[in-house]
C-alpha cells in the first residue's frame, strides 16, 4: 500500500498533469529534459552504433514523452514514467533497425574525446569503454544495469521493467558479471 | 575493488558520458506538428476524392457514374479500415512498463501483417474494379486482352501493381523480422 506522503505525490502529479495546457506542458517538459535529458542520452547511446543514430533515437524519445505527458496520470514518478516511456522507444527502435546486432568492436564509432588534461582523458576513454561494453550486453541485462547506473533502486527498475524485484536482483547481478567479463576482454 | 565501489566508478564513468543536444523541444515540436499535419492530409485526400466523384455523379447522372461513387466511397471505407487496422493499439498509453509494452508490441505487429494481407486483397479488387470500368466507359471497342497488354492506361497500372507488391512483400518480411526478434525478448 501506498505512504501517504507516496499518495499525495501522486495526487499532486495527477492533478498538476491533468491540467497541462501547451505553456504548462511546454515548461513540464523542459523541466524534465533539463533533470533528465543527459540520462535519456545517454541511455540512447546503449542502444545505437552511431552518435548520428543516437541523436535520432533520442528525437523519438523526446517525441514519445512530449505525446505522453498530457496522459500522465501522476501514477509512478515522473522519472520512472520518463525512464518507461524512453525504454519503450528504445525497443521499438531496436525492433525495427539494425542496430539489435551490436557492431564489432572495430566497427563501433568511438566518439573522439575534445583535448582535455590527461586524467579526463583517461575517464572519457573509460567512459567509451563501459558504453561499448553496456552495448553488448544482452538486452535484458542492458535494460537493467543502465537503470542502476542512473541511481535507480530495485523497486523503481521494477516498475519500469514490469518485472518483480527479485528478478532485478537477479538480472544486475548477471549484468555486472557479464559487463565485468567484457571489461577485462577489453582492458 | 568491492561489488559497491565497482557500481559506484562505472556510475561516474557512465554519468560522465554524452550532453543533451540543444534545440531538442524546438525538434520535438516541429516533429510533432508534421505528424498533425500528415493526419490532416489523409483526411483531405479522403473528402477531395470523396466528394469529387459524388459530385461529378450528380451533374452527369448515369448510372456508371452512379457506380464510381458508390466503389469509390466503399474503397475509401476499405482503405480506412485497413489504416485504422494498421495503427490498432497506438493510442494505448506509452507510459507502460517495458514487459507490457514487449507484448503489445507483439500484438500490434501481427496485426500489421494481417492488414498487409488486407491491403493486398482491397488493391487487387480496386485495380479489377478501375480496370474494368474503365474499359467499359472508354475503350470497349477494343479487344479486352489487347487492351489490357497494349493500352498506356493499363501499362500504367501494371508498373504501379508491380512496385506496390515489392515494398507491400518487404514490408511483410521487415514485420517478419520485428515479429521474431520482439517474440525473442519477450521470451528472455
Amino acid at each position: 500500500m501506498k505512504s501517504s506522503t507516496e499518495a499525495e505525490a501522486a495526487w499532486t502529479a495527477f492533478t498538476f498533469f491533468t491540467t497541462l495546457d501547451r505553456a504548462t506542458q511546454e515548461q513540464e517538459f523542459d523541466r524534465l529534459m533539463a533533470a533528465n535529458g543527459p540520462a535519456l542520452a545517454r541511455l540512447a547511446a546503449s542502444y545505437t552504433n552511431t552518435s548520428s543514430d543516437r541523436d535520432d533515437l533520442l528525437q523519438e524519445m523526446a517525441l514519445a514523452v512530449w505525446k505522453a505527458l498530457p496522459g500522465f496520470r501522476g501514477e509512478c514518478s515522473p522519472r520512472t514514467f520518463l525512464f518507461r516511456v524512453a525504454h519503450n522507444r528504445a525497443i521499438a527502435y531496436l525492433a525495427r533497425s539494425r542496430a539489435r546486432f551490436p557492431l564489432a568492436a572495430t566497427d563501433a564509432e568511438v566518439s573522439d574525446p575534445a583535448p582535455t588534461p590527461e586524467s579526463g582523458l583517461v575517464r572519457a576513454q573509460a567512459a567509451e569503454r563501459l558504453r561499448a561494453a553496456i552495448h553488448r550486453l544482452p538486452l535484458v541485462y542492458r535494460q537493467a544495469i543502465t537503470l542502476a547506473l542512473e541511481d535507480m533502486g530495485y523497486a523503481e527498475i521494477a516498475e519500469v521493467l514490469g518485472i518483480s524485484e527479485s528478478n532485478v536482483g537477479a538480472r544486475l547481478s548477471r549484468a555486472r558479471q557479464l559487463l565485468r567479463e567484457t571489461l577485462e576482454k577489453t582492458r | 575493488m568491492s561489488m559497491d565501489t565497482e557500481l559506484e566508478t562505472w556510475r561516474q564513468e557512465w554519468q560522465s558520458e554524452p550532453a543533451l543536444p540543444p534545440d531538442l523541444r524546438r525538434r520535438v515540436e516541429r516533429q510533432s506538428r508534421w505528424l498533425k499535419i500528415a493526419i490532416a492530409l489523409d483526411i483531405l485526400v479522403t473528402v477531395t476524392m470523396g466528394g469529387a466523384v459524388i459530385a461529378l455523379a450528380v451533374r452527369v447522372r448515369r448510372p456508371d457514374m452512379l457506380v464510381l461513387a458508390a466503389a469509390t466511397w466503399l474503397f475509401i471505407a476499405g482503405a480506412w479500415a485497413f489504416r485504422l487496422s494498421i495503427s490498432r493499439g497506438l493510442w494505448t498509453p506509452a507510459a507502460i512498463n517495458t514487459a507490457a509494452f514487449v507484448d503489445l508490441s507483439i500484438r500490434r505487429c501481427r496485426a500489421q501483417m494481417k492488414a498487409a494481407a488486407f491491403g493486398a486483397v482491397l488493391y487487387v479488387c480496386e485495380i479489377a474494379f478501375c480496370l474494368g470500368w474503365i474499359y467499359r466507359h472508354s475503350a470497349r471497342s477494343t479487344p479486352l486482352a489487347g487492351w489490357l497488354t497494349g493500352s498506356l492506361t493499363a501499362r500504367m497500372v501494371w508498373v504501379i501493381t508491380i512496385v506496390f507488391f515489392f515494398f507491400l512483400v518487404r514490408y511483410r518480411r521487415k514485420k517478419r523480422g520485428e515479429l521474431a526478434w520482439l517474440v525473442s525478448v519477450g521470451e528472455e
